[in-house]
């Protein structure tokens, strides 16, 4: 049984997660007013360059970080040595994070390509891989809100992340391959990495690290949440669990059969009995 | 509006809202916990497995 | 493992050959898809014949997904997954099992569609041997990535809609290489054909090893 085993019932905000946000607020500001006004436009590209300082670290956050974390933090948790809730949580927080990154890889992906090869979507080799990419961490979203035993669904979730991740190196060498094949597509992947150089490759710099404390303070907070929503679900089923104890009510059977519900043991397990499955 | 103008709003913008989303889930999920009664020791029938969650 | 692997393959396949679900349900469905492609796409046979090598791995694919799904239904009797846990088989033979099951479907599959898909479409092998490895690959493949994700999604009861989710992402790779290197040995350049295996052979290598190794720990007190 997921026995809460904390004491604390006041929940305290870190102090290092506030230090992070307010870094990640001055630090994605300073890159947008230099991004946007104190950089200089490209020759080739003219304003449209700024999307640089915007585009590829929203990408490296999504694909690398996020993902990256989402497959270590699931390693780590099933292996037994390592296992802990916490990583289970930083996993989900992570992916979670990960999405919204990735979406917006996307689309500003998709707005930087319209005006320069003149349409919004390409089967190019990195948008098609990170749109196969978003749909994977979806699944593992919509895995994740399938009410079980949270041992249970962290061993489930951390398997799926996992196989997820390891299909990316896959993905990215066919739709790679598919492209290459293919002819006229490589003139479109060129256009989108200008050379960059001066006060363009500090901003690009302090894009990256903004960004990246954008996505720490994001998880951390997102993580907070997974914790606080266990806890709530776990007392809000002692609760009504205290409740129906009190009203003699307990010999009802049980809904549903599959014993499914937050907090509920894992075993053993009941053999189904919904009808017309 | 230029597209560099779309893509920086669109890019800020959305990862405000989801910020500032985040903020308030935690916030209820903060109020939920300091209001509900405190977790007491677990008796009862779970260990039997025979009943299950709302 | 292996002993372990050949018992639950045996299983599986006795069960379906008694149930004959994958021969009465499964593959009407993939060959009805080939008919339903050619409601969609038009009965010109130049578009068909292009399209070909696509919609067979397309139909194999949904079927992949529909097989996997029967191998994990059948698990979901009384007990019987805590039987086949506490009996003392490796997991990871369970997983070689009914991978390996699943796989023999698929294949009795693909013999069928690639007979409705030469009647039906009009085209015809050109390089067998391109065509046999390309699929012997990505039966691997799938098999062993779908019934990893039927495992995960077992006992769940949104699994119907869930794994397609989970799985179709996941073989989207096997699909493309796949309808590649069927292209290559149906019409087009066999060499262009072959360079897909290079993606199809380490795609079934990863998830047979990956299977192997996460089967146990997924399984564990589920």
């Amino acid at each position: 049984m997921s026995a809460p085993a904390e004491t604390v019932t006041v929940v305290r905000r870190p102090r290092w997660l506030r230090v992070v946000g307010v870094l990640a607020l001055v630090s994605t500001a300073a890159t947008v007013w230099l991004g946007l006004w104190v950089t200089p436009p490209d020759a080739v590209q003219h304003d449209l360059v700024r999307l640089v300082y915007l585009h590829p670290p929203i990408a490296w956050v999504a694909l690398y970080l996020a993902f990256g974390l989402s497959a270590l933090a699931s390693l780590l948790y099933l292996w037994r040595r390592t296992r802990s809730m916490f990583w289970d949580r930083l996993a989900a927080a992570s992916v979670e994070v990960g999405v919204v990154f990735n979406a917006l890889t996307l689309a500003t992906g998709m707005i930087w390509g319209r005006p320069t090869w003149g349409v919004w979507w390409t089967w190019d080799a990195r948008l098609t891989s990170t749109a196969l990419l978003l749909v994977l961490f979806l699944g593992y979203l919509a895995l994740r809100r399938v009410p079980a035993d949270p041992e249970v669904r962290a061993r489930r979730c951390a398997v799926a992340a996992l196989i997820a991740f390891v299909d990316v190196p896959i993905v990215h060498f066919s739709v790679i391959w598919w492209q290459t094949l293919h002819q006229g597509a490589t003139v479109l992947n060129a256009n989108l990495s200008p050379t960059i150089h001066g006060s363009m490759a500090w901003t690009l710099l302090l894009g990256f690290i903004a960004l990246t404390l954008v996505f720490v303070w994001m998880v951390g907070v997102r993580y907070q949440i997974e914790v606080l929503a266990d806890r709530t679900g776990a007392e809000r089923l002692e609760v009504s669990l205290a409740e129906r104890w009190a009203e003699g009510d307990l010999d009802t059977p049980a809904a549903g059969g599959n014993g499914h519900g937050i907090g509920t043991t894992g075993s053993p397990v009941r053999p189904p009995t919904r009808v017309g499955q | 509006m230029s597209y560099v103008d779309a893509g920086y709003s669109i890019g800020l913008g959305v990862l405000f809202l989801y910020a500032v989303g985040l903020f308030l889930r935690r916030r209820s999920l903060e109020r939920a916990v300091e209001l509900s009664p405190p977790p007491g020791p677990l008796d009862g029938p779970t260990e039997t497995g025979s009943a299950s969650g709302p | 493992m292996w002993r372990d692997a050949l018992l639950v393959a045996g299983k599986d396949l006795r069960i379906e050959l008694r149930s004959r679900v994958a021969l009465w349900q499964v593959l009407p469905v993939a060959v009805l898809s080939l008919v339903l492609y050619a409601f969609a796409l038009g009965p010109a046979r130049h578009t068909l014949a292009a399209a070909a090598p696509g919609l067979f791995w397309l139909a194999v694919l949904f079927s992949t997904v529909l097989a996997t799904q029967r191998s994990f239904a059948i698990e979901s009797g009384e007990g019987t997954r805590d039987g086949l846990r506490v009996s003392g088989i490796d997991p990871a033979g369970v997983f070689l099992g009914k991978a390996a099951a699943v796989a023999a479907e698929l294949a009795v599959l693909q013999v069928v569609l690639w007979a409705a898909m030469t009647l039906l479409f009009g085209v015809h092998v050109h390089t067998a041997w391109l065509a046999i490895v390309a699929s012997f690959l990505a039966t691997i493949g799938l098999a062993t990535a779908g019934t990893l994700y039927g495992a995960l999604s077992a006992g769940l009861r949104v699994r119907e809609t869930l794994l397609p989710l989970l799985v179709l992402p996941v073989l989207a790779p096997v699909l493309l290489a796949a309808s590649r290197a069927w292209s290559g040995a149906l019409t087009g350049p066999v060499s262009s054909g072959e360079s897909w295996l290079r993606i199809l052979g380490p795609f079934a290598a990863v998830y047979l090893v990956v299977g192997i190794v996460l089967y146990g720990p997924l399984l564990e007190t589920s």
